[in-house]
């Protein structure tokens, strides 16, 4: 039987992904962005695109590239394009970060830095978009699971390439397309599938997955997924047409977006009672740090799709539309995350440490790797946040909201700290520590934890036996 | 003979436990069976969780280890299964 792989550069994308989470949070801290800036202003551009790519996109990339091996029983497809694809990714957000302040006026630079940094990242998609697709599809017939991680591959697709016209058109270089309303009209078609899509979707059926794993929850029925499938991608589908409408000549107006979310809202509540029935039938009724700090996570999404198309619908202000979009991706999308990096990280350490000792010997439980109770403090601190930033913004003031990210900033600064802890091996006490040169490194795999050029099919990470 | 033998299997495969439950192989539901042949051979059927189960490797080899060092048996054979499925129910109660 073939196993899925260890992720050689996991633990990398994940530090990087923290670190741009990071540097948004500073940022929000210091006043840039949103509600001090318009929202279509550069510097929210900044703000939105290092917690869209840089962090949540990143994590995901790096927990997919662990977890699709894992789903579908076969290795990583072209592991050794995991490093570029990083590499593009990184790059590329750093010369649109730069495209947009060239473009604020902050610096005297070409704005063809724009179109330079959307051929970076889409490159770095691509790479990434490869390996998972090729992974994914070398299982036959394709899973219900990952037909969700297919479908939000489209709209990363999508996304990243309606974000090249954007940024051609910015950059006065979008010859054609400037006769076209691609902007501003299809920017929340844009932001649709990008955060509802490609991270949405995913999570979606990921944490199905995942769910099930961690809480030894019986399968949910495979019906009731598909229906979350479906109803998500008709949503997407709307919100596709919506982006190309101009193409053929089209403006699909308001109306349009609102059907669409109210299509996704739909998918999310199906999916939300789905989710519920999890965590009620679970056999592991202690439940671990990650699903805990999921709830918040779970309730922000139900909160903020349903009454997303609402306030679109009833011309809700700026700032209610911004404190809704906040809530899906800091509180939704950012939560679980965080939650969930607690545990992959901790399993995928015990995994490089400990896996080889089973049955030889005492070695400490997976759980005994994160500091209990004050990692639930740290997200605490960022729950605490992302309430007070989406009344903050809501309200429309702009000094409350950067208090409010300072208590993320505080929550995700102890978070990553923990993560740094459980890979030093910290909570475990020194004499029950492996030697030096057993010990995980800080932000990539061992080479000994892999047997080939990047899986060791004996050594994988996915947390139940 | 082979009744005892196997039950000793089953007493030293409950030191094999799982990382994130801390509960044995055995309590788990994981060991399927545990056959004893003329001669002290044993063949273990087991499964894990789910398929594409990271430890999988690790556990067929921790099961094996744990049943050939009991006294009697001579050799060791572990076979992983999906049919049934494990299933949550197969846990044992607390």
């Amino acid at each position: 039987m073939l196993l899925a792989s260890l992720s050689r550069w996991t633990m990398s994308y994940f530090a990087a992904a923290l670190a741009f989470l990071i540097a948004a949070e500073v940022l929000a801290v210091a006043g840039l962005g949103y509600p001090a800036a318009g929202l279509t202003e550069p510097a929210t551009l900044i703000l939105v695109h290092l917690v869209a790519i840089g962090w949540l996109s990143l994590a995901m990339a790096g927990a997919l590239l662990q977890f699709v091996p894992v789903l579908v029983s076969r290795p990583l497809a072209f592991p050794h394009l995991a490093l570029p694809a990083l590499a593009a990714l990184v790059a590329g957000l750093f010369l649109l970060c730069s495209g947009f302040a060239v473009l604020a006026g902050w610096f005297d630079g070409p704005l063809d830095l724009l179109p330079l940094a959307a051929a970076t990242l889409l490159i770095g998609f691509a790479l990434l978009g490869l390996m998972l697709l090729a992974t994914l599809l070398s299982a036959r017939p394709v899973g219900l699971f990952s037909r969700f991680i297919l479908i939000g591959l489209a709209c990363l697709a999508a996304t990243a390439l309606s974000g090249s016209a954007f940024a051609a058109i910015l950059s006065g270089r979008g010859g054609w397309l400037d006769a076209l309303s691609l902007l501003p009209d299809g920017l929340p078609f844009h932001a649709l599938l990008g955060f509802g899509g490609w991270l949405g979707l995913i999570a979606f059926g990921t944490s199905y997955r995942l769910l099930v794993m961690f809480m030894l929850a019986p399968d949910p029925a495979p019906h009731r997924v598909r229906t979350v499938l479906v109803s998500a991608g008709l949503a997407l589908g709307l919100g596709f047409s919506g982006l190309v409408a101009p193409l053929a000549g089209l403006q699909p107006g308001g109306a349009f977006i609102t059907t669409a979310l109210s299509v996704l809202a739909l998918a999310s509540a199906f999916y939300g009672r789905d989710i519920l029935a999890l965590y009620r039938t679970r056999r592991r009724k202690a439940l671990e740090i990650n699903m805990l700090a999921s709830i918040p996570a779970f309730a922000s999404l139900g909160l903020g799709i349903a009454l997303l198309p609402v306030a679109i619908a009833a011309g809700a202000g700026e700032g209610i539309v911004a404190a809704l979009a906040f809530l899906l991706a800091f509180g939704w999308l950012g939560g679980l995350t965080l939650a969930q990096l607690v545990k992959i990280v901790s399993f995928m350490t015990w995994l490089g440490t400990y896996a080889s000792r089973l049955g030889r010997g005492p070695a400490p439980r997976v759980g005994d790797l994160v500091a209990m109770p004050r990692t639930g403090w740290w997200f605490l601190f960022y729950y605490a946040g992302v309430a007070l930033g989406v009344t903050m913004l809501a309200g429309g003031f702009a000094t409350g909201f950067r208090w409010a990210m300072l208590s993320c900033l505080v929550g995700t600064a102890g978070i990553v700290t923990e993560l740094v802890r459980v890979r030093l091996l910290s909570e475990i006490r020194v004499g029950d520590r492996p030697p030096v040169h057993e010990r995980p490194r800080l932000l990539l795999a061992r080479a000994d934890e892999r047997s080939s050029s990047h899986a060791d099919h004996r050594r994988v990470a996915s947390p139940r036996a | 003979m082979s009744a005892n033998l196997e039950r000793l299997v089953e007493i030293a495969l409950r030191d094999v436990l799982d990382p994130e439950m801390g509960r044995s192989v055995v309590d788990l539901g994981l060991i399927y069976a545990i056959t004893a042949m003329p001669g002290g051979a044993i063949a273990i059927t087991m499964t894990t969780t789910t398929r594409g189960c990271p430890l999988t490797g690790f556990l067929k080899e921790a099961v094996a280890m744990a049943a050939g060092a009991v006294e009697g048996v001579t050799g060791v054979v572990v076979a992983l299964t999906y049919e049934p499925a494990w299933q949550p129910g197969m846990i044992a109660a607390e």
